[in-house]
Parts: C-alpha cells; structure tokens; sequence
C-alpha cells in the first residue's frame, strides 16, 4: 500500500500495519521517542497496537529530541 | 537494570558512538549540518531525529537527559542551563498572565525572589501557603491556578511537606504539582511514585559531582494529564503525551535560551556515575554532625529531618528512604557569634552552594536573603541566629574536629 510519512511517499509491502508495526517497518530510532498524527490527529500511545493503517493515510512521525519516553 | 548506580553508570543516548567511545563526547559545537534543504526542514519540523542548532539540542546534552529520563522513570527530561532556569522555564511554560502559583514562603530565596520581584509583575500571583497543611493548600487552589510549587526539603528552613497528601488534592483540582528536588534527587525521592508532575533539579548540587558546573534538568514525571492544563491543552493537539516537552523545547525554552553548555552535561553525566556514593556520605556524615552540635551547650538548636526531635523527622523517614539528605542549620547566640564561628573554620569552607563534595558554611540570612527586610526574614523562617551546613563526604571526625575547635572559642 502507499501512505505518506513526513510529507513523502512510501511503499508498505504489508496491509492494515498497525502503528506500532508500521515504526518498526520503518526502522524509526527510538520509537519510544516518538509521538505519531494520522491524517492530522495525534493518535494515544495506549492505540499504536490497535490502529491500522490503510491506503492513502498521511502520518507525521514527531520528534522531540533528547528526554523523551514512554510511560 | 534496577540498581540506581548500574542505570547511572550505563543509562543514556540511542546508539553506539562512531568510535566506539564508551563516554559520549563534548560535542562543543553549535550547528550539525543536514544532508538536504528537504532534512533540514524536516529536522525543524520535528520529523527528522537528529540535531541542528545546540540551544536547542545537542548529542552530549542529551545523553544526560537519557541518563536522567532512566534514572527518574519519568516521561521526559530537558537539560537547561541552572536549577533557576529550570524553575522558571516550568512555571512560564505552566502558566502566564492573570494565573497563580502557590508556594511556601519556606523556599530558596532566589525561588521567591524569581516568583515575586520577577514574575509577579508580569501578572503571576504568587499564593504563599504552608506546604505542611493540605486543606491550605486546597484552599488556595482556584481555576486560574497553573502550578502548586514545593522543595522535597525546604532550604534553610528543612521543612518536609507530605507528597502523596499534596499530589491527591493537585490530582482532584488538575493542577500539576511542581517539586524542586534537588537536595534529594531521584535517588532519594522517586517524585513520580509520590504523584509528583514535574520535577525540578539543580544540577549543579549533586549531580555534579563536586560542584564542577552549573546546570539544571526538568522531567515530567508522566502523572499528568496535560489536555486538562489550559496553556498546554493546544500542544496535546501536536503533540500529545509530550504536550509540556515540547512546549518547552519548542517555545518558552528555546525562545528564553537558557541552554545547558555541552562541557556541563559532559562533567554532569560524570557526576551522576558516583552519586549515589556520594549522597550515601553525606548523608552518613550530616547525621553524625547533627547529633555532635545537638551536645553543644553553646549551639542554642539544630535542626536536621534525621534527627528524632525534627517535627519533620517521622514525614522525611516515610518519603526518603530512612536517609535526610545532607543539609542541617544550627544556631547560636547572635548574628556576630556566627560570623565569628565561620571565620574559625579550616576545613569547613565559607561559601554558598550545598552537596558540593565539601562541607560548605553559610549565614542565609546575609546571604541568600539579604534582599528580604529583617520582619520578612523572620515570616520565612530564616533567622540571624542560624548557619546552615552543606555536608560534603570527607571524614567526619575532621569535620567534627574543625567545629569542635570553632565552637571552643565562642
């Protein structure tokens, strides 16, 4: 499927990735370190495993470098 | 890692350095150049992880806020230039014109100085309570409040108030409870399992590591819910759980500027290694000169949270672990028999910071407060009468000696 990540578009080889799936796809360092909008909305940690993506999506990865973490 | 020296030790940045360094260098450098004109908007944006300008952030900087982030289990940390600049980086990011804080009027002199000669006139009430009394403190408490600020041991006056019954009415009315922690640090305080939301530290005390540098770290602890503070609500919209970091991080302290210098964050990460060592010391060698001046017919009171008599003793013992941190004050006869006890010193150094790894001797009342008239002194408990000791780590039976032969000649 195409999505968008960041303004550019990539390729997902997988369908319906959950968030949490998709970090790791796309070799995301530190992804405890990252907060993620879906089509402009800044989606809870608690759904990253719950949440698909599908074709088309507009997803912003965010970085708050340095001092950032799950908890 | 569970043990608090191990993560200290082994805690920090992502990634292994590109010489296999096992200490994160000094990036002592200001820009960090993108590979595009497309990277480098994005690195503004915040899509991109990577560095680009060090007031903003910086790779040795952030292994300290790595370490830090580990040590205090909290959400996220920010290194900045001073314990004050942290303070004051929280409460603008907190809060702004026609809000209010409450405060102890039992705080660092510099604490209150910045809360009422500095941001009062920018229209920030300053609501002073007793910390020991939590129905004042609720009282207090109104719709425009934007933080309740405490210190986990007030300095001078080594007041504890009880966390956990402070953090259950913060968490009913949704403010977020601020705590300066530095005289306990995370290793003696764990601030998030006592319903801390934000906690301040100096790092130039003992993280350190022997009074090396200047520096301070705010860490939100993770307890608050930042889409019920009304300045911070817009930033959970773009930034979500990391709502007050990054209002930090990309405004109040990146426009404020007060950035911590990357030699710093370097001594600091230093520092942390062998704090807990050190912090084991002091604590050890405040207790024994606490009981030492407690027999002295010519030291009219001490008082320390480790000693039974402290009215905060039983509070302090519950919160910190059945260790009381290493500063004390006593007191004798007059403001001129202190200054002449200091003079006699040899070991024991005249000057102002605490947890230096030296024992350090200050009169707060000249010092520190001397900005406050005499009738204000008083109301914040801070008397002619009293020195406050900052214990380092020597041996304790050269720091008794040093008082003992000081007190001999009053």
């Amino acid at each position: 499927m195409q999505i968008r990540i960041n303004g550019e578009d990539e390729q997902v080889a997988k369908s319906g990735v959950s968030i949490a799936e998709l970090l790791i796809l796309k070799k995301v360092e530190s992804p405890d370190m990252v907060s993620v909008q879906l089509n402009g909305e800044i989606i809870d940690r608690s759904q990253y495993h719950e949440l698909r993506v599908h074709e088309g999506d507009e997803l912003d990865f965010l970085y708050f470098m340095g001092g950032g973490a799950f908890s | 890692m569970k043990g608090f020296t191990t993560k200290a030790i082994h805690a920090g940045s992502r990634g292994r350095d590109v010489h296999g360094a096992l200490r994160v260098p000094v990036y002592d450098c200001v820009a960090f150049e993108q590979e595009s004109g497309r990277a480098i908007q994005l690195a503004f944006e915040g899509k991109k992880p990577t560095h680009t300008y060090s007031r903003i952030t910086n790779p040795t900087i952030e292994d300290l806020e790595q370490k830090m982030l580990q040590l205090s289990g909290g959400r996220a940390a920010l290194a900045v230039a001073s314990g004050m600049a942290a303070i004051s980086n929280t409460i603008l990011t907190l809060a702004g014109a026609g809000d209010n804080i409450v405060t102890s009027p039992h705080i660092f002199g510099n604490t209150l100085s910045l809360f009422e000669k500095t941001l009062q006139p920018w229209g920030l009430e300053v609501r002073l309570v007793s910390m020991s009394d939590p129905v004042q403190v609720a009282d207090a408490i109104d719709s425009r409040t934007s933080a309740v600020f405490l210190e986990s041991i007030t300095n001078p006056q080594l007041e504890v108030a009880d966390c956990k019954a402070l953090s259950r009415i913060t968490r009913e009315k949704k403010v977020p409870l601020v705590l300066d922690n530095t005289v306990m640090t995370p290793y003696l305080f764990n601030s998030r399992e006592f319903g801390v939301d934000i906690e301040i530290l100096s790092s130039t005390k003992y993280i350190s590591g022997g009074a090396t540098s200047v520096g301070g770290i705010i860490i939100d602890t993770g307890n608050f819910d930042w889409g019920c503070s009304a300045k911070l609500h817009s930033w959970t919209k773009t930034s979500g759980q990391f709502a007050f970091l990054a209002a930090m991080r990309r405004e109040i302290y990146r426009n404020i500027g007060a950035c911590m210098s990357p030699h710093n964050a370097y001594l600091q990460s230093l520092g942390l290694e062998t704090m807990a060592l050190r912090i084991d010391k002091s604590c050890e060698n405040a207790l024994e000169l606490a009981r030492f001046l407690a027999t002295k017919p010519q030291v009219t009171g001490v008082d320390y949270p480790g000693l039974k008599k402290s009215a905060c003793h039983l509070i302090a013992r519950q919160q910190f672990n059945n260790k009381f941190g290493g500063l004390l004050t006593f007191d004798l006869e007059s403001k001129e028999r202190c200054f002449a006890f200091m003079d006699t010193m040899r070991i024991i150094r005249r000057a102002t910071n605490v947890n230096d790894n030296k024992t350090l001797i200050l009169h707060p009342s000249s010092t520190i407060f001397s900005e406050f008239p005499e009738k204000r002194k008083t109301e914040l408990g801070v008397r002619p009468t009293m020195l406050r000791l900052s214990v380092g780590i020597e041996d304790v039976e050269d720091l008794v000696d040093d008082l003992e032969k000081g007190l001999r000649t009053l």
